[in-house]
């Protein structure tokens, strides 16, 4: 829209027509109005990044410039590693954006996407064969690009992982069809040790001063006269710790030179003077932090910017583990209210530039990565609300400025999963209602009860670590705790669940990518009951899972030596404590779980089959096969017999409500029997992200009625798009058959509800009593979309004009206009629920 | 030769003159902002496209 009309127009104006999008432009500050539209859009449109966004060469050069340096120095490998950080960190360009309060970024400049060129040579490929993202001049870059790949063939962390995995589980899980991601511990979701580093009692230097400590106690033992079994594993002790140290020095340095060149700017180049004032206080808080505690708001977020900006220096993450109201509400609560340092105003400018800053935060990721994430860089689901570790309402006014803040900057990365418990105030509900309606699609909402109890049934985490939980990446519960944290969660335990079903059809062959991926279950035409058949769904879906789970145990188990991470070491109190790497699987509870993608055409299929086959006898096994292998080409009547006339989960209908349940209890089962390294589950957890249309050219016809080509279903217990025909509650009472806690880890749920009907005081209660029934039902998790048809087709048909469109797709939200066409369609076909 | 010494972005380091940083205002297309590289004072800066004479 032309600036002279939003000018014209008032906010009420806006409100009423629920363009919302020009009703927070007009709202917030005119900081925030500058920050917000700086920042370039990082998250692949599609699977491709927008125009102007480049891969960063600075990084790749200087890390490859440094191990070439290092190559023949007799230092083991996490010190060179540990030293190539610090020469990133060192040497690396740094930039501090006009009207910016915090500072820092992954890359270099702007408009660049980090690329860290030593996580998997078959990955640089893509960097070469992304010419969208080369910058220019491309035959330079081309040139730098080559010379990198070139170095790291066979020294990348997966070059050096590969040899040892089990080569077929290896080849099926990289043909693409059954898992999404590759068994790396410098890439996933990694959790952090915040009740060590967050909560104000240290930072780097008193952690320095702690690690040369137990440096000088190590050297003495090893020379004082004797010798044990023990002797040796000191020495390995004492190069982590040296490895860890590098890393927080060169995290101090990075900060002074932030510092720096705050003051050369307010110095030498600016002439206003509260922008002066302004740049001599981002100066003080890079010179405090991360060296020594935060004492402010400000530097409470600077500080936590450099936590991540560190953290992703070193590894690529994909998500954002975080709970930002409480290890930042008390310096919110000191500034605003105790010291009245802070107005509430500038306070949001702090808390909106803070959203901000994670929001152009981006690591370069191969397509299969960016399909499957589509308008984002990764799911930064911050976690807010919930309990104490002694059980008491957490909820603070950051809490709630956050809220605020989410609406005026309308950011579609983070996003927030709010942690709901009984004694949640009506004042916060209403803040979480104000983001839904406005169409954020987030806050999500998770029953903490449910998911406190959920985390010690599973890994034994005690009550008062599990009651602290973020997390990790969409919607898995993770205790930011000593030995609750997981440092790393690889995506490749992602199943794509729906090749279960299809597999039990093809006797493990997967006719897409040609090979034998699944287990030898027969002859599907020779089952003569659906016991059978579901017996060979359970050996299908035992054989998926266990490929994933053991590359990703192999992973973990050889990650401490061969792929180590010594900054996120530094930050771990078990770490800093044993003197091992924080990916030391005897150092860690166990927090895994499978991601179960595309996980309800299993449950419709199963029902589908049982009923239209086995119990009817409409259709016999062969003719389903047949019709199967044909895309359903030439049997449309019969294919829409499977879909019309087979229960179909999400309608309150117990015939299939019971397969969903009897499905989830096989696989908690099993999750059981499998163990990840450090002795514990693995349960599932069936969700989405934008996986379901990844895949939709990956997975054959299916027994529900479903083509090759097809999006799938959209969440991980939300019933197939237009299927579920009895009303919302229906569908919660459908997935509350499920039980939250022993069933699985948690069950993505999506809902979208009307604009119109939730409009006002009375749309607010409407839902509150919905969300009333949500909680008696024990559901873990819900998430809204609260945009109506018309602006999503409107969007579709001028997406200039509606650039700022907020979706809610599976376990995280996008701008609408950056999503494929297909997923558009596939959100809009989703029921529209009336309460 | 001209080094980046003799340039008006070069910002010495106080413990250290003999290294710096290259401090430059970029005003791209949907920000504006300022840079710093560290770099060697005595650096060749003769084909440095930024080079700004003191």
């Amino acid at each position: 829209m032309a600036k002279a009309a939003i000018a014209d127009r008032s906010v009420k104006e806006f409100e009423e027509k629920q363009e919302w999008w020009w009703a927070a432009e007009k709202k917030r500050s005119s900081r925030l109005d500058y920050l917000r539209k700086a920042i370039w859009k990082k998250g692949a449109i599609g699977g491709l990044y927008a125009p102007g966004v480049k891969v960063d060469l600075e990084r790749p050069v200087l890390q490859t410039q440094k191990a070439r340096a290092l190559e023949f120095s007799p230092d083991p490998y996490v010190i060179k590693f540990a030293k190539m950080i610090a020469h990133i960190l060192d040497n690396k360009t740094i930039f501090i954006t006009d009207n910016a309060q915090l500072v820092g970024y992954t890359g270099s400049l702007p408009h660049t996407i980090a690329w860290d060129p030593s996580l998997g040579s078959f990955l640089n490929e893509e960097v070469y064969n992304d010419p969208t993202a080369i910058p220019d001049p491309a035959e330079k870059s081309q040139q730098i690009i080559r010379d990198v790949n070139n170095y790291w063939i066979g020294k990348s962390d997966l070059d050096k992982m590969i040899p040892v995995f089990d080569m077929e589980d290896l080849g099926k899980m990289l043909s693409g069809s059954i898992g999404w991601g590759v068994p790396i511990a410098r890439g996933g979701y990694s959790s952090k040790d915040y009740e060590y580093i967050m909560t104000g009692k240290r930072a780097y230097q008193a952690i320095i001063d702690e690690l040369n400590q137990k440096i000088d106690e190590a050297d003495e033992q090893t020379h004082a006269p004797g010798a044990t079994t023990e002797t040796s594993k000191i020495y390995d002790k004492i190069n982590n710790w040296e490895a860890m140290k590098i890393t927080l020095e060169a995290g101090i340095r990075v900060a002074k030179r932030y510092a720096r060149l705050a003051r050369i700017i307010a110095e030498h180049f600016e002439e206003d003077s509260n922008r002066r004032e302004e740049l001599l206080r981002v100066a003080e808080s890079c010179e405090q932090v991360p060296a020594y505690p935060p004492r402010t708001l400000q530097e409470s977020f600077q500080y936590d910017i450099f936590i991540q900006m560190m953290s992703r220096t070193e590894a690529v993450e994909g998500a954002w583990p975080a709970r930002p109201d409480y290890y930042h509400g008390p310096y919110y609560d000191k500034d605003v209210n105790i010291k009245k340092n802070l107005t509430k105003e500038e306070a949001i400018d702090l808390v909106g530039e803070f959203l901000i800053r994670a929001a152009e935060v981006c690591q370069f990721k191969p397509k299969f990565a960016r399909e499957g994430l589509q308008g984002i860089d990764g799911t930064w689901v911050w976690t807010i609300g919930g309990v104490d570790k002694e059980g008491r309402d957490a909820c603070n006014d950051l809490t709630v400025a956050l809220m605020q803040a989410a609406r005026l900057v309308r950011v579609a990365n983070p996003t927030f999963g709010f942690r709901w418990h009984p004694r949640v105030k009506d004042e916060v509900m209403r803040e979480i209602f104000e983001c839904l309606r406005q169409g954020l699609g987030y806050p999500n909402i998770r029953h903490d009860p449910v998911l406190i109890a959920n985390s010690m049934h599973w890994y034994g985490h005690p009550i008062e670590e599990a009651r602290l939980w973020c997390n990790q990446a969409c919607l898995s519960p993770c205790p930011p705790t000593k030995h609750g944290f997981q440092p790393m969660r690889m995506a490749n335990a992602t199943a794509n669940c729906a090749k279960i079903i299809e597999y039990v059809m093809t006797g493990g062959y997967d006719p897409v990518v040609n090979m034998q991926v699944g287990a030898e279950t027969g002859d599907v035409t020779s089952f003569t009951d659906f016991e059978q058949f579901f017996e060979a769904w359970t050996t299908q879906m035992k054989t998926i899972f266990s490929i994933l789970v053991r590359a990703v145990n192999r992973a973990r188990t050889l990650a401490p030596n061969l792929t180590p991470r010594p900054f996120l070491s530094a930050i771990s109190e078990r770490s800093i404590e044993s003197g091992m790497d924080t990916l030391t699987p005897s150092l860690e509870r166990g927090n895994a779980w499978v991601t179960a993608f595309t996980w309800v055409e299993n449950i419709d299929s199963l029902a589908a089959v049982k009923k239209l086959v086995f119990e009817d006898k409409k259709y016999t096994m062969a003719e389903l096969k047949n019709a199967l292998e044909k895309n359903w080409e030439g049997h449309e009547q019969m294919r829409l017999d499977f879909v019309k006339n087979a229960p179909k989960w999400g309608n309150d209908d117990d015939y299939v409500d019971d397969i969903m349940v009897r499905c989830l209890k096989t696989a908690a089962k099993f999750s059981k029997e499998l163990k990840c390294p450090s002795g514990n589950n693995w349960p599932i957890l069936p969700e989405n992200v934008s996986g379901n249309i990844h895949y939709a050219n990956i997975v054959g016809a299916l027994p529900n009625g479903r083509r090759l080509g097809d999006a799938l279903y959209d969440g991980g217990i939300s019933p197939g798009p237009g299927l579920d025909k009895k009303g919302p509650t229906a569908v919660l009472k459908s997935c509350g058959k499920i039980n939250h806690i022993t069933d699985g880890r948690a069950f993505l749920l999506n809902q979208r509800l009307s604009p119109t009907q939730l409009a006002g005081e009375k749309g607010y209660q409407l839902w509150r009593a919905y969300m009333r029934t949500w909680a008696d039902l024990e559901l873990d998790h819900i998430q809204f979309n609260v945009v109506d048809d018309s602006t999503l087709r409107a969007a579709q048909k001028d997406p200039e004009k509606y650039q700022e469109v907020i979706v809610r797709v599976a376990g995280y939200s996008a701008h609408f206009v950056d999503i494929s066409r297909k997923t558009q369609d596939n959100i809009i076909q989703r029921t529209v629920q009336g309460l | 030769m001209t080094t980046c010494k003799d340039c008006k972005r070069f910002f010495p380091l106080e413990d250290n003159p003999e290294k710096g940083d290259c401090v430059e205002r970029i005003v791209d297309p949907r920000q504006a902002y300022y840079k710093s590289k560290p770099v060697n004072a005595g650096n060749d800066a003769v084909s440095c496209s930024s080079f700004q004479k003191k």
